[in-house]
């Protein structure tokens, strides 16, 4: 025998109105950063070492003791770990992590220098170039196509034998190539939102140029030059080491990791450890700047992944 | 008599392109009355859009218009500079567009976009340039302007961005409204909503309107007179009474006849129009709707109708009724 089955009627819960925050575009793209985990270490990692080259005098002060022009010629090739010397020493006895911790000045100063740069007159020349359309849009795409046509390394010789490299000039060298690519970036998503009904409709209400181009236009092609720049970062830091590494770039007796390289190649039989640490450096910076700028491309971009 | 307050004459818009010298606007003359509201229909590619966007010379690269006359309020607008005409659009007249969902820009609040005209134009400082957003939000019909005014486009329904789009046109209380079919991206009760604030804001603040659609029914309910287009000319004016009862164009009256209505004879089909558009490179000789018409005449191949008046109140371009002929089924 079937008993019947007993029904419970399921009485609809009143449904509370969701506290909904307004969030922006850039707060959705930053709530999705923020699940990333391997994302958040690499801007961890990338953080940390700004820290370092920020805070270099104080550091080197509070951990080492020690100046980075401090030689001691009767402790050369000091093994890691010994003792006043955590990394040891290089050929002419200076502190190899005092070395390090200022040479993050010349890797974070340039890397961040240079992309600001390249952002700033790549992203202007893509916006107006793009806004613009035309003849101005011809002339300034053809100017960017003779700038990515010369080689880079050859500029870069040139350069460091007409300039003196400094962090700035260095900066300012590596950002004179860097430019172009993010110009035809910022121009090609400049041309997609440029047909978009806002943007007539903003200038029916009678904005000017000026404010449609870099108060409407700009936040909406941000986003690119943020994933370019986060990208990018990686690039110029390992561009800064091999043209310091060539001796092109910064020259001794200022420590950046790629001249440290130099010195280290030298006595490579005497010490592999002169080779290591800033190899590392290098490769961490370079590493966490490219996870980095991948999370961040995702975060702005879901589709992408 | 009501004052006019937007005078077009013989306004011509011409797109150069490698295949040939697009004609999208040819020789149309009209008038606006304030308060009025003015419908301009025909088919796509009809040059409505384009009209609207010469009166605000807006007009995309690589159209230019090459003669004719915008006067607003006495001021003539096809020679005045653009910094002279920054100070115009948005102040004197506002234009809505059709696709909401794309006319907002996505990165700024909603109320900051409403705001925007205020601190463009009238140098008004932020916060009270919101609070004004913010009323004039409430006044299109928007829930809690005061927290809504904080969310973001995507956070809008494609009626509530209309009505946010609207409220954007009214902030500076513009003496003419363009609407360029701005009821087409939605579903028909928002329609119908739309209309309604657009009939209120018409009558509460006195803005002219022209209102662009392809939709005759709209016209029906919306306005008192009315401007069909075909091909870039003006082929048929007058009051949408008139206009809709006794068609002076063939081509108003195939339109008519295409579309249902509740009170025509249930068993009888509805009837298209014959053919295509014209290709506006190459305008068919003569009057350009000739090749589908029902009622050609010779006349209609050679000669180029102009627009004058047919009947008491109407305007046509059509060698046809221009004779003194009544447009009946064959």
């Amino acid at each position: 025998m079937i008993s019947p089955l007993p029904i419970e009627i399921e009485r609809p819960q009143p449904v509370p109105v969701p506290a909904r925050a307004a969030r922006s575009y850039w707060q959705e793209a930053w709530g999705r950063l923020r699940q990333n985990t391997i994302g958040m270490i690499a801007g961890g990692v990338l953080v940390f070492f700004v820290l370092v080259a920020i805070f270099a005098p104080q550091l080197a002060a509070l951990i080492t003791h020690q100046d980075y022009r401090t030689i001691d010629l009767t402790n050369p090739f000091a093994a890691p770990l010994s003792p006043r010397h955590i990394l040891g020493t290089d050929d002419l006895g200076r502190d190899e992590l005092t070395r390090l911790i200022w040479g993050a000045r010349v890797s974070m100063g340039i890397g961040f220098l240079a992309v600001a740069v390249s952002l700033f007159i790549g992203g202007t020349v893509g916006l107006v170039a793009g806004f613009y359309g035309g003849l101005i849009d011809g002339l300034l795409m053809r100017f960017v196509d003779v700038v990515l046509a010369v080689p880079a390394i050859f500029l870069f010789i040139l350069m460091a034998i007409l300039f003196k490299p400094n962090t700035i000039t260095l900066a300012l060298i590596i950002a004179s190539v860097g430019w172009g690519s993010i110009a035809r970036l910022v121009r090609g998503e400049v041309l997609s939102v440029r047909s978009r009904d806002f943007m007539v409709a903003t200038a029916a209400l009678g904005a000017r140029d000026v404010r449609l181009i870099f108060r409407h236009l700009f936040p909406n092609v941000l986003h690119v030059m943020i994933v370019f720049g986060s990208l990018y970062l990686g690039q110029v830091v390992l561009i800064e080491a091999a043209l310091d590494f060539l001796g092109l770039g910064i020259t001794p007796p200022t420590p950046s990791w790629g001249n440290m390289l130099t010195n280290a190649e030298t006595f490579f039989f005497h010490s592999r450890s002169l080779a290591t640490f800033p190899g590392i450096t290098i490769f961490l910076t370079v590493l966490a700047a490219n996870l980095f700028g991948n999370a961040v491309r995702d975060a702005f971009d879901p589709r992408l992944r | 008599m009501p004052e006019t307050v937007l005078e077009v004459h013989d306004l011509t818009t011409h797109f150069s392109t490698p295949e040939g010298v697009v004609k999208a606007v040819d020789g149309v003359s009209f008038s606006l009355e304030a308060g009025e509201t003015l419908g301009i229909v025909g088919e796509s590619g009809s040059g409505k859009s384009v009209t609207a966007l010469s009166v605000m010379r807006l007009v995309p690269r690589p159209g230019k218009i090459v003669k004719g006359e915008v006067r607003l309020k006495n001021r003539e607008l096809t020679s005045v500079t653009e910094a002279e005409m920054e100070e115009i659009r948005g102040v004197s007249i506002a234009m809505i567009f059709q696709d909401p969902m794309t006319s907002l820009n996505p990165v700024f609040r909603v109320g900051w976009q409403v705001a925007e005209p205020l601190f463009v134009h009238q140098n008004k400082d932020r916060p009270s340039a919101f609070v004004e957003a913010e009323k004039m939000l409430g006044k299109v019909g928007i829930p809690h302007p005061k927290e809504r005014s904080r969310d973001f486009p995507h956070q809008f329904s494609g009626g509530m961005r209309q009505r946010a789009m609207i409220a954007m046109g009214l902030t500076t209380m513009p003496s003419v409204l363009i609407a360029d079919e701005p009821t087409t991206a939605l579903d028909v009760t928002i329609q119908a909503q739309i209309l309604d604030l657009l009939r209120n804001v018409n009558r509460e603040f006195g803005t002219a309107t022209i209102l662009i659609t392809h939709n005759l029914g709209v016209v029906a309910g919306m306005c008192k007179r009315v401007i069909v287009m075909y091909a870039g000319r003006i082929v048929e004016s007058g009051p949408t009474v008139d206009v809709f009862a006794h068609p002076k164009h063939p081509y108003t009256w195939a339109l008519l006849k295409s579309i249902p209505r509740l009170d025509a004879d249930e068993r009888q089909p509805l009837r298209p129009i014959e053919g295509i558009p014209p290709d506006l490179i190459d305008l068919p000789s003569g009057c350009a709707f000739h090749p589908r018409c029902a009622f050609k005449i010779e006349r209609c191949r050679k000669d180029t109708p102009s627009l004058i008046r047919v009947g008491d109140t109407q305007m046509a371009a059509c060698w046809v009724t221009q004779s003194g002929t009544e447009l009946k089924d064959a």
